[in-house]
């Protein structure tokens, strides 16, 4: 069997460059306090991808913290996607920053893997200045490794790196085996297992009798095993699926907004994984097409190896269309770096700038010159606006009228994406529809799921993140979410049970002693005098009939502008009620109630 | 298959119920939160009332939507037993009143148990539609606080409330005995239990005793406490 062959273009730590942040200065992109990329200088100095976000600043205390966003990656690879796509009419798409093409025709047409591995190079070389790695090989996973071990480092001093045909199993042999899960194709625990076993290498796990592998590892063995050998990660046996499984929607009357684009996708992506699965396969590519009135038309390829989910179609499908109708909105030079494009869309919006907001400024009178002048000295900021607002205007024009799903790849459904617990139920998948549809009704920070977040006070140790942000079916996600792997024990929090009534705003309160006057609180947490009752809010005084503390905390002493200094009481009040209550900068306020 | 299950044309109300911790079956008519009813939840205990109700549901695999309860703490309603990956909060955002229904609506096609708070204000009308929704879904709509004029096909209260574990300056607040009363339509003499809300490990308790012996002797240890910490 003969494997083909791929190019695969990859930006290593694309979040940072899609953030806007040069690779030079040290910058680190988290998602749920962990490391998600970093700049190559936040590198050198230790940090890396995993890490907690105390651990990375421990290592690397001036980077710039940005937050995770996954369709500004998207957004930002568009362009790159455009160059790519001079060379191939299919790219395939795996992630942002992380696309592979066929080698075969184009390397044909340009002369051979190196000439196109070149070309690429430079192409992407004009659009962007983040790190890019071309790697050619046999088989996908040979290409995203050679792709790896090309990228890095500043794009004057890189070359692609081609490995010969049929060479990809003596490239993988010496490499170690984590490469498996740096790519996503096999779980820590696989990993692990292999190295407890003494297989260092991929070259160790290949030069296993496959039956063997099979018998003890299972259906994932097999597959890290052929990769490891080299050998195309999946057999194309079967790979072309008939037409019918297709799913689309015509619209009668043009949509033009992403909103309900998405959520038509989300049914169709339903629909197709629904039939998919029920004859026992998994989608690995997509062809994701939009068409609109005017026969503009979007067509892109994903790639997941590990089969795709409902929600990761509509995630894909949610890059792509954003990405499209962008650049429908904003005609022009395609092709150009993210940050050309910005320049370029603020000098057309300062055109048409002034006369949208005219209206306004007129409706404001005297204030006409300080808008004038802020907008002036804000450069950044409203640049960014003016660029929305024309996508907003683009969307309205012309609208798709065509949207359809292309299983391009099918394969058995070995089941191994799911966790030892099963996967989802009816039940999950019914609450996941809806919280999409309550985002849709109330907005993304309407619908909101918890997240550890850590602490000593009841307010700071879960946070409330919009629920579009996370996969809810997901269970390493979820896990993610709700508590880290190793829970910090955080001496010096209160006992269970916790306060089951936590507002967002601490309410002000006073403690009282028997003459009437607030109760004191020394440094070294005595108190001036026994409680007898406690006022929230300014209502009435309620007697105490049994109170505790204090418990002070000391917190971030370390940091001038978060420093805390306080002493904990739980009050009971003679109604039953008890109230977390605390001493802060001489003032008593109740934090939490347990109600 | 049973063909006739499938056809019957009606179901006992039984067979439709969400189950529900031991200690608060005695409280609900049919042993557990019949579907397409509402509860509601009142007294000084009410927040932990109501997510006592709902965590056996949601153990056994349903979510859990909590719409306007803005308040809820996340930790309390793990130690209860809430599985917190199952769990959405959803705010109506500045036009309360005017969303609530509407929200409730969505919110009723994808979640079992709802958690919620009626806001000031709200219509007869207006609960009607929400109640007749529920009642279309199956879910179960649980209440916080006062609830204007509806009091739901139950109305649970917690009426009295004793802390144990702390004192004058010393201990800490361990559990709470709480006397809860149900009455309702299906309710024809007020039924009462006692339990521990929350118990000493922050979940729902039965039973009389706590141990006395962990009274006397209250962990942890104070100097554990004092400690400032950072």
């Amino acid at each position: 069997m003969m494997t083909r062959r791929f190019v695969t273009v990859w930006c290593p730590d694309w979040p940072v460059a899609a953030a806007g942040l040069p690779a030079d200065e040290p910058a680190i992109v988290v998602r749920a306090n962990r490391v998600v990329a970093r700049s190559a200088a936040a590198a050198a100095e230790g940090v890396v991808a995993g890490q907690r976000r105390r651990q990375a600043q421990q290592c690397c205390p001036d980077a710039t913290l940005v937050e995770h966003d996954p369709a500004r990656d998207a957004r930002a690879f568009e362009p790159l996607v455009q160059v790519i796509g001079r060379f191939t009419p299919r790219v395939e798409m795996v992630e942002p920053g992380w696309a592979c093409l066929d080698a075969r025709g184009p390397s044909r047409y340009f002369g051979g893997d190196n000439a196109l591995a070149e070309r690429l190079m430079e192409g992407i070389g004009a659009v962007t200045t983040a790190a890019v790695g071309v790697g050619v090989a046999d088989g996908r996973f040979a290409a995203a490794i050679a792709a790896h071990r090309c990228g890095g480092g500043p794009p004057t001093r890189r070359s692609p790196m081609v490995v010969a045909p049929r060479g990809s199993p003596e490239f993988l042999a010496p490499l170690p085996v984590a490469c498996l899960r740096e790519l996503g194709e096999a779980d820590a625990e696989l990993v692990g297992l292999f190295a407890r076993l003494g297989l260092a290498t991929l070259g160790d796990v290949a030069a296993l009798p496959a039956a063997d592998v099979l018998a003890r590892f299972g259906p994932p063995g097999r597959h890290a095993h052929r990769l490891a050998g080299g050998t195309d990660d999946r057999p194309p046996a079967g790979s072309e699926p008939p037409p019918q499984r297709a799913v689309e929607r015509v619209f009668d009357d043009p949509v033009a907004e992403l909103g309900p684009l998405v959520f038509t996708g989300k049914q169709l992506a339903d629909e197709l994984v629904a039939g998919l699965s029920a004859e026992g396969c998994v989608c690995t590519r997509l062809v994701i097409v939009a068409e609109t009135e005017e026969a503009e038309r979007t067509e892109r390829v994903w790639y997941r190896a590990a089969g795709m989910s409902a929600p990761a179609m509509v995630e894909r499908l949610r890059w792509q269309l954003d990405g499209w109708l962008r650049a429908l909105a904003n005609p022009g030079p395609r092709g150009v770096g993210s940050r050309i494009e910005k320049v370029a869309g603020s000098r057309r919006s300062e055109v048409d700038g002034p006369v949208r907001h005219a209206g306004e400024e007129r409706a404001c009178g005297g204030r006409i010159e300080k808008v004038a002048g802020s907008r002036r000295s804000e450069v950044d900021g409203p640049v960014r606006h003016a660029g929305e607002e024309r996508a907003c205007g683009g969307r309205i024009e012309d609208g798709v009228v065509l949207l359809r799903l292309l299983p391009d790849e099918v394969r058995r459904d070995d089941g191994d994406q799911l966790g030892l617990w099963g996967g989802r139920s009816a039940a999950d998948e019914r609450a996941a529809r809806a919280v999409t549809r309550l985002a849709g009704l109330v907005g993304d920070g309407g619908v909101l799921v918890p997240a550890w977040r850590g602490g000593r006070l009841p307010g700071e140790r879960y946070d409330w993140v919009p629920a579009s942000s996370t996969d809810l079916t997901d269970p390493d996600d979820t896990a993610e979410r709700l508590r880290p792997r190793l829970a910090e024990p955080w001496p010096g929090t209160l006992p269970v049970p916790s306060p089951t009534v936590v507002p967002a705003a601490v309410r002000p309160a006073e403690l009282i002693d028997a003459a009437g006057r607030p109760v004191g609180v020394g440094g070294r947490g005595e108190l001036s005098a026994e409680p007898v009752a406690l006022t929230i809010d300014g209502g009435r005084a309620r007697p105490v009939t049994a109170w505790a503390g204090p418990w002070p905390l000391d917190e971030r002493w370390w940091d001038a502008g978060r420093h805390r200094r306080l002493a904990r009481f739980q009050v009971v009040t003679d109604d039953g009620a008890a109230h977390l209550v605390l001493a802060e900068h001489r003032r008593w306020w109740v934090a939490a109630s347990y109600g | 298959m049973d063909l006739a299950a499938v056809v019957a044309p009606t179901s006992m109300a039984d067979e439709r119920t969400l189950p529900v911790a031991a200690a608060l079956a005695p409280l609900l008519p049919g042993g557990g939160l019949v579907r397409g009813r509402t509860v509601a939840c009142q007294g000084v205990a009410s927040t932990s009332l109501a997510v006592a109700l709902a965590v056996e549901a949601t153990a056994a695999g349903g979510w859990l939507a909590v719409v306007d309860v803005p308040w809820l703490g996340v930790e309390a309603a793990g130690e209860m037993g809430i599985p917190l990956e199952r769990l959405v909060r959803v705010e109506p955002g500045p036009e309360r009143r005017k969303m609530w229904a509407d929200l409730l609506a969505a919110v009723l096609d994808g979640f079992d148990l709802v958690v919620t708070r009626v806001p000031d204000g709200i219509g007869q009308g207006t609960l009607r539609r929400v109640r007749a929704r529920v009642q279309a879904r199956g879910a179960v709509l649980l209440t916080v606080g006062a609830s204007g004029q509806d009091s739901g096909d139950v109305t649970m209260r917690t009426v009295t409330a004793t802390w144990q574990g702390i004192a004058d300056g010393h201990g800490h607040l361990r559990a709470r005995r709480v006397c809860i009363e149900a009455s309702g339509r299906r309710i024809p003499v007020l039924r009462r239990v006692e339990v521990w809300l929350p118990g000493p490990d922050g979940a729902l308790a039965a039973g009389h005793d706590i141990g006395p012996a962990a009274e006397r002797d209250p962990e942890p240890a104070p100097d554990m406490e004092l400690r400032s910490a950072g």
